[in-house]
């Protein structure tokens, strides 16, 4: 941009264009911090893609088990606010499956972590698995409600 | 957000090139597979190159994309590539699409397409429905550019998705076709949002078949169902990302009809 149109500039173009600066960088830095590989050779497992719905009654995740064992699907409270997800594959999968030959690893389970964004009763978890795909309900707690006057 | 004057997007138009490696035919379907919900039109598009031994036919390329490669068996090539035979032209992308890249990414591949006397375009996609899982049949909408391709569609016992919105290339494609009075239509196969949907696939390709003769054997595609999906992780991460940008969620809002 030439001087000339720098000096002709607004006060709030310059607002504008640092917000919209601010907003660009922080979207990198998430963008950044949430890179990772979706495999872990150390621990032979793969991170599965999974999904949280909030309703008004209930969190619902979702989670993408291609090739899991049913009989060996576990679902874990970590404390209030997480889940762990974990499952055996019927198959081990390698790299060398995918066409990959400059990794070497072999993957036999799924392990993930989830955050669960509200209150919920975890003890009152329900589960289910259909089509290779869990499903995770959890009621929601609502700990207490302010009457409508 | 920042918005581009209609000179600067001429501007990215013509900065994208569409290089062709063989001659094109003249008078094939133009059809498009593009990440989006499901991965429904790249895995469709993927069957499709794999089960009729199409050829690379054409590439993108423009300083537009993003500096990404994708090697196959140790040679380069454009994520977004074309491939045919000659009965059709197939265009897919094997990387998830920055929103602020698809106007310019769609317009130039129409372009192109028109400057082949395409007779037809059609774009093979998704439509999220929640509960997916409990869906043991699942239905293929139509959307269309003229009121004579939905009937078209409709001809073929196609269902129309009659009102609501739609996000991303497919949406596009359909808007700009229609500007230019090119005969176009959107397959949107019910499908997971967030999840590669081999299924879904299946039935967009049989209602490809339905509607321009091109049929393939989707057997295998439902067969190697789990393969795909765990094969399509990472590319679904990445287009799920790229939705959340484009506020892909607004498919399931209701519009309010001004007519």
């Amino acid at each position: 941009m030439s001087a000339s149109n720098r000096r002709r500039r607004s006060i709030f173009d310059l607002i504008d264009e640092y917000l919209e600066n601010l907003e660009a960088w922080a979207e990198g830095v998430r963008e950044t911090l949430m890179e990772r590989p979706s495999w872990n050779c150390r621990t032979c497992s793969m991170e599965p893609l999974r999904d949280i719905m909030v309703t008004g009654d209930e969190v619902i995740v979702t989670v993408d088990l291609p090739y899991a064992e049913q009989n060996t699907i576990q679902v874990k409270p970590v404390g209030k606010d997480a889940i762990e997800i974990s499952a055996k594959m019927r198959r081990k999968i390698s790299f060398d499956d995918f066409g990959i030959t400059h990794y070497r690893g072999e993957f036999q389970r799924f392990h993930c972590q989830t955050r669960i964004p509200v209150p919920v009763y975890m003890d009152r978890m329900e589960i289910r698995f259909k089509r290779g795909i869990l499903e995770i309900r959890l009621p929601r707690k609502h700990e207490y409600e302010i009457p409508v006057e | 957000m920042s918005y581009r004057t209609f000179e600067e997007d001429k501007t990215l138009n013509e900065e994208i090139k569409i290089i062709e490696k063989k001659e094109i035919p003249k008078g094939t379907v133009m059809i498009f597979g593009f990440p989006d919900v499901g991965l429904v039109g790249v895995i469709a598009a993927s069957h499709l190159i794999s089960e009729l031994n199409l050829e690379e036919t054409a590439y993108m390329d423009s300083r537009l994309l993003p500096p990404i490669i994708v090697l196959h068996e140790g040679l380069p090539h454009s994520p977004i590539r074309i491939f045919g035979n000659n009965q059709i032209i197939l265009a897919v992308s094997e990387t998830a699409l920055r929103e602020d890249l698809i106007y310019p990414i769609m317009h130039a591949l129409i372009d192109w397409g028109r400057s082949k006397d395409v007779k037809m375009m059609i774009s093979m996609s998704g439509i999220p429905v929640q509960e997916r899982q409990d869906l043991d049949e699942l239905k293929v909408f139509a959307a269309a550019s003229s009121p004579e391709m939905l009937k078209t569609a409709q001809d073929k016992g196609l269902e129309i998705l009659k009102e609501g919105y739609m996000v991303g290339p497919q949406a596009v494609m359909l808007q700009y076709c229609a500007t230019l009075g090119v005969p176009a239509l959107t397959l949107l196969a019910q499908c997971f949002f967030n999840y590669p949907d081999p299924e879904a696939a299946a039935k967009a390709l049989e209602q490809l078949a339905n509607l321009t003769g091109v049929k393939v054997d989707v057997s295998k595609l439902l067969e190697k169902g789990e393969e795909i999906r765990l094969k399509a992780r990472d590319m679904m991460k990445r287009t799920q990302q790229e939705l959340t940008k484009m506020r892909k969620t607004q498919e399931y809002d209701i519009p309010l009809y001004i007519s």
